[in-house]
């Protein structure tokens, strides 16, 4: 069974915006495409910088990475552009009542 | 010249100074001549957000285009300049550059509707003719703009698109927005963001399934105008088992004050294709050549880059391949050659992300009269690529005590399945080479030209004859006087 964790209420997590969070070493991306959720790896596959603070688009649910510019689609983890090529890794998001919580394993 | 007593030679008599006077001489007559100025625009020097603005404006692209080039300025502004690769690069100054030139109308389909001097420059320079002889298509580029393209009929006919890439962006907006910069995003550097900014002409090729173009498309790039700089963009996919070469060459006057060449390539190889794409690099001695390459070889695919430096103040560009499907192949033929104060950072990179792929790096460096030859590289093998092959061999020349050879090779390997070769060597002329040659009623000088041709015909027997040919006589031309 995978550890899970709280990332915060619902509420707190309109279409288009995202949250940070950590659990042990890990830092985790958190966004909100149009009322999907998705999590990745805060960590660009190409050069080990951070990804989740970079440019988020909504419509194409995508992030790109601050440092070199790949894009990354946020339901997959996979980059649509190079540098990176590798993808990154995602994470399941459960909705429990009225909290987002997060399997980490 | 010290040559042996028992030896005569045909080789007339001339001091190095003369010998170094028609270095120059022959450059500036076969390609460092400038034109009167006729154009119908120059941006005047600098670069704002206005600037980049109006250039999307004078080429009526559409809004997407012209919020790509404004977001990519903000890149190319925030980022730092590279610390790495050569201290010429401190010498770069961005704001003594003119980023658009416009010398004609629109890329002319005939050459006889060009202006009359651009004509006469291109005339010179040997284009029309060696479209006649031995070319499938023809882009000339005059400073910021394309002013003739031509392709054969039968190639449109079989559905293969060669455009400059202004046009390919009005005429095919869709299919350039699906690649376009997929391969290098603004930001992937700081040359490229602001190639990306300020981007101007280079070529659109598109190549049908199963269609192969026997005999190459050209691109020649040519600046005219002091302080130019040229940012051109060329995207080329061959699709599904379809082939491809593309060769560009490029010249430039000879001025006091710098120029700067910054461009963005990007190839896709889809399944199966194939595509080589030759550079034979002639610069002036004031052009800082700073330019991203880089490509996409899908399964099965082969890309080949085969680059030729010769020219430039500063050259530094490392051409690439992804190879991204199973059992993609990776090319890199690198001849760089510095002359005095030249720097020429070249290599290659490769990466293997997919299973038994394989790949070849071979550089080779020339470094005279103080020149700096720098071999970069990079060879990735990702953690799955089991099965995958690559060699990697730099090789240096060094044909006197004051010139520099420097390697820089990356290995990085996370498979255990692999076999990876790696071999560097730097020689020098050495005197009994000379000797031995010498002793056969060869004169120094001929000599010394001998080794060279010996020591880059593994890459130029790799070019098209007609370039073969050039790459020699060019080589030839660099090494006059380097005996003295």
């Amino acid at each position: 069974m995978s550890p899970v964790i709280d990332v915060c209420l619902l509420d707190e997590l309109p279409p288009g915006q995202r949250r940070l969070v950590e659990w042990e070493d890990l830092e985790i991306g958190v966004f909100n495409c149009a009322g999907a959720l998705y999590a990745i790896e805060d960590r660009c596959s190409h050069d080990d910088g951070p990804l989740a603070e970079g440019e988020f688009d909504e419509a194409t649910c995508t992030v790109e990475c601050p440092r070199h510019g790949s894009l990354f689609d946020l339901t997959t983890g996979k980059p649509k552009t190079l540098p990176a090529y590798i993808p990154v890794d995602t994470f399941p998001v459960i909705i429990e009542g009225d909290t987002i919580k997060l399997e980490v394993e | 010249m010290a040559t042996p007593d028992t030896v005569t030679t045909e080789t007339p008599v001339v001091t190095e100074n003369e010998q170094l006077a028609r270095i120059n001489s022959d450059y500036t007559e076969r390609f460092g001549f400038h034109d009167a100025e006729n154009y119908l625009y120059k941006a005047p020097k600098g670069l704002t957000r206005e600037l980049v603005a109006k250039i999307s404006e004078f080429k009526s692209e559409p809004q997407w285009m012209r919020d790509f080039r404004l977001k990519a300025l903000e890149h190319f502004l925030a980022r730092p300049m590279p610390t790495w690769g050569s201290p010429m690069l401190a010498d770069v100054d961005f704001d003594d550059i003119h980023y658009f030139v416009r010398a004609s109308e629109r890329a002319e389909r005939s050459w006889d509707d060009v202006p009359a001097d651009v004509k006469k420059t291109f005339d010179r320079l040997g284009i029309p003719e060696a479209e006649r002889k031995f070319l499938s298509g023809v882009g000339a580029q005059y400073e910021s703009e394309v002013v003739y393209h031509q392709v054969h009929e039968d190639l449109v006919k079989q559905g293969v698109i060669f455009l400059d890439m202004d046009s390919a962006l009005r005429d095919h907006e869709d299919l350039v927005r699906e690649y376009f910069a997929t391969i290098i995003p603004p930001n992937d550097n700081k040359l490229a963001a602001l190639n990306s900014a300020v981007w101007s002409g280079g070529s659109f090729v598109y190549v049908p399934p199963g269609v192969h173009v026997e005999m190459p498309l050209q691109a020649y790039f040519r600046i005219n105008t002091e302080s130019m700089g040229q940012f051109e963009r060329t995207l080329i996919i061959a699709d599904e088992g379809s082939y491809v070469h593309y060769v560009e060459g490029c010249t430039a006057p000879t001025y006091s004050s710098s120029s700067l060449h910054s461009a963005v390539v990007e190839l896709i190889a889809k399944p199966g294709a194939r595509i080589r794409y030759t550079t034979v690099q002639n610069w002036s001695t004031n052009v800082f050549n700073l330019v991203t390459k880089r490509a996409v070889a899908e399964t099965d695919a082969t890309v080949e880059w085969v680059d030729c430096n010769l020219g430039s103040k500063l050259t530094m560009k490392y051409p690439s391949v992804y190879l991204m499907g199973e059992r993609a192949h990776g090319e890199i033929l690198s001849i760089a050659f510095a002359g005095a104060g030249q720097h020429q950072d070249a290599g290659g990179k490769i990466i293997h992300a997919a299973p038994n792929t394989t790949s070849n790096i071979f550089a080779k460096s020339i470094s005279k009269d103080g020149g700096r030859g720098s071999y970069r590289g990079l060879l990735e093998i990702a953690k799955g690529a089991h099965g995958s092959r690559s060699k990697v061999v730099c090789d240096a020349l060094l044909l006197d005590e004051h010139s520099r050879s420097d390697t820089y090779p990356t290995i990085r390997i996370s498979e255990d399945d692999v076999n990876v070769g790696h071999e560097a060597t730097v020689s020098k002329v050495g005197d009994d080479q000379l000797f031995y040659l010498m002793s056969h009623g060869i004169s120094e000088e001929e000599a010394s030209k001998l080794i060279v041709n010996g020591f880059i015909e593994p890459i130029t027997k790799e070019l098209p004859m007609e370039y073969a040919v050039e790459m020699n006589r060019l080589i030839e031309l660099q090494m006059e006087g380097s005996i003295g």
